[in-house]
């Protein structure tokens, strides 16, 4: 097989963000009645925020990382894994800022998929009032390039 | 409450994956992508014929089991891999084992299995008890 082209070079591209995100009380209590379970009574958030907060609040859309990546959302980015680190827990009410970045972009031959290039992107989630992060979240999606299939 | 490696988390079961959920999430995701919406969308772009389940959901499902099995706990760290989809109608059971206790340290193992098919999440889990 002729050597794949390389993957856009997008290593180091900032997911700092530029506004914030704040967890209501309403949307805590709707996200956890939507899995089975009822808010948490300390205030807490649902620790699931860690990825909805980072991905709402990031300097980039999910669409907008694709293009970064020179891949057309439509063709169907896929999650292939998710990571966190929590200092803190997340809080109702709190609002939330985010920086990040994108760690690398790697072209692979996969036996199911084809070519596809395998993202890996790393965001932080900061007081808005600025400080250290209270998590830290790896995400790696799959990004199947039909283009260059055999 | 005494903890061993080895021991079995209850597990926590959703009925059904629901399609008004998807729209919920689409919502807290600011995530209009319509395969967890609009079947024909899923049907045109062959992945199957029913709505997919928003990802994330998954790992809250397995997170709900954890901070049942240990109530008050906090989850320090959890990796999660995304194996397959999940779509409308799946009955989904969370479940996950003990793999280590160092004081108030628990860490797990943990999956989301949908009936009849199999894992489709699974992950590792540290948890501040």
């Amino acid at each position: 097989m002729d050597e794949l082209p390389p993957a856009p070079a997008v290593a180091g591209t900032s997911l700092d963000g530029t506004k914030l995100f704040t967890i209501s009380a309403e949307e805590n209590a709707a996200l956890c009645r939507s899995t089975g379970v009822e808010p948490a009574a300390d205030g807490s958030a649902h620790p699931i925020y860690y990825y909805i907060a980072t991905q709402v609040a990031m300097g980039k859309t999910v669409a907008g990382v694709c293009e970064t990546c020179e891949f057309d959302v439509e063709d169907g980015p896929m999650m292939g894994s998710s990571g966190v680190r929590f200092n803190a827990p997340l809080m109702v009410g709190e609002s939330y800022k985010v920086t990040g970045e994108i760690l690398s972009l790697v072209r692979k031959l996969s036996r199911k998929l084809g070519v596809m290039d395998v993202l890996t992107y790393r965001l932080r989630l900061h007081p808005a009032a600025g400080g250290d992060a209270l998590l830290e979240t790896d995400n790696v999606w799959v990004l199947p390039r039909k283009e260059l299939a055999a | 409450m005494s903890i061993s490696i080895g021991d079995a988390l209850p597990p926590f079961v959703i009925p059904s994956a629901s399609p008004d959920a998807m729209k919920h999430w689409a919502v807290f995701l600011a995530d209009p992508n319509p395969i967890h919406l609009d079947v024909e969308v899923v049907k045109a772009k062959g992945l199957g014929d029913k709505r997919i389940n928003q990802g994330p959901m998954n790992v809250a499902f397995m997170m709900n089991m954890l901070m049942a099995a240990f109530p008050g706990c906090r989850i320090e760290a959890m990796d999660s891999r995304f194996l397959d989809n999940v779509y409308e109608g799946d009955h989904l059971t969370a479940s996950g084992t003990v793999t280590a206790v160092d004081g108030n340290r628990v860490s797990c193992e943990c999956k989301l299995d949908v009936a009849g098919r199999g894992t489709v999440n699974s992950g590792t889990a540290t948890l501040i008890i």
